[in-house]
């Protein structure tokens, strides 16, 4: 079924959209696995950085779930730059959770990346006979 | 260094508000905690973003933040009872239980005597007024009759005659009195009925408005009582948190 080139481009959209909110968690956590940000530090970093382009409010959604989970710890410090910041810092569950979703990640892009050989194929279709 | 101008302040303001209104089934001290993030948030990205015109530079922090509804997601009380970690989620269920096992059947008998005391109030408000309308109605009647003895004793002597007045047992004692006598004690009669009908009239007044205040009393009471409950429940304090974003002076 063909599509108009305005619905492509907006399906296209869209998935990245979904793509990159699905990573922006392990990115989040990967982030403060070596040191401890608040919200406004971690969005310039997975921006700056990484050429995510996200709204910046959804990075507390995010947070909140971590912190629920109990894989963040949140502590209010004085900032003498302005109002004070919520630091999160990765808790030892945190980090045990991102090592796990890590190498799931590894596995998931090596699978998405893998080169299907015909003989891989065919191997599959025996296994699935 | 917490200050905004005015124009920017009503501004953050507003987007605060907006996020505040999406967040009003979050306990209180969760809801100061993630608007004083928010703010700390908006005030870092406002005082780094380049311009020399104030506004457009918090409306462009804004845009880049993304709407209310985005950034609240996933802080709403439903989300948190999806993910089953919600901490009021226990008092929850113990509250439901209660209410599931004492709370209907003491309500429904609760709500079976309210019912059955409006409708005893109802009859009584109705009897009475139908009592003090009956006064004035006999009163007025026997005014009349009076008069028509006074002014025209022919009459009278019809309806007497055809029976339609009876002056039979205490009543006899007016057939040895004068015409013009038995008119004003008939007249004078009719005037204590109509006196007594409106009294009672003026005393139903007067009594609608102490049921009334009684009512608004049981009332209030009832609504400051399950306002206390839900308070309790969700563990908010009672007092409305202060704005956040502070004012250039």
């Amino acid at each position: 079924m063909e599509y108009p080139d305005e619905n492509k481009d907006e399906n296209r959209d869209r998935r990245i959209t979904q793509l990159r909110k699905g990573i922006l968690e392990l990115a989040v956590m990967g982030v403060l696995f070596h040191e401890r940000h608040y919200g406004y530090s971690l969005v310039r970093v997975l921006t700056e950085s990484g050429s995510i382009s996200i709204k910046e409010g959804t990075i507390y959604p995010i947070l909140a779930r971590l912190d629920r989970d109990g894989l963040v710890r949140s502590e209010w410090v004085e900032s003498d730059q302005g109002p004070p910041r919520k630091y999160y810092t990765l808790t030892p569950l945190g980090r045990q959770a991102f090592n796990e979703l890590s190498q799931e990640f590894d596995l998931l892009v090596s699978l998405a990346q893998r080169h299907w050989t015909e003989q891989s194929k065919s191997k599959l279709a025996v296994r699935k006979g | 260094m917490n200050e905004y101008p005015d124009a920017v302040a009503a501004i953050a303001n507003d987007y605060l508000e907006r996020v505040k209104a999406h967040l009003r089934l979050v306990p209180a001290s969760e809801q100061e905690d993630f608007l004083r993030e928010i703010q700390s948030h908006l005030y870092e990205a406002y005082d780094r973003t380049p311009g020399s015109d104030d506004v457009a530079r918090i409306l462009a922090v804004l845009r880049g933040f993304g709407a209310p509804a985005e950034v609240v997601s996933d802080r709403l009380p439903q989300a948190m009872v999806r993910s089953g970690t919600g901490r009021k989620l226990p008092l929850y269920i113990a509250g439901g239980l209660l209410v599931a096992l004492f709370g209907l059947p003491l309500g429904a008998g609760g709500f079976g005597v309210l019912v059955g005391l409006l409708a005893a109030l109802a009859g009584l408000l109705v009897a009475y007024y139908a009592v003090a309308g009956s006064l004035l109605l006999t009163g007025a009647i026997t005014l009349m009759l009076g008069l028509t003895r006074l002014i025209a004793p022919e009459v009278w002597d019809k309806l007497v005659r055809i029976g339609v007045i009876h002056l039979d047992g205490p009543a006899q004692f007016l057939e040895r009195l004068s015409a013009s006598d038995e008119a004003l004690i008939v007249m004078a009669l009719g005037a204590m009925l109509l006196a007594g009908g409106w009294g009672l009239l003026k005393l139903g007044t007067n009594m609608i408005r102490g049921l009334r205040f009684l009512f608004n009393l049981v009332f209030d009471w009832m609504r400051r009582f399950a306002q206390e409950i839900r308070r309790r429940l969700r563990g908010t304090e009672p007092e409305k948190p202060a704005l956040l974003v502070a004012k250039r002076a």
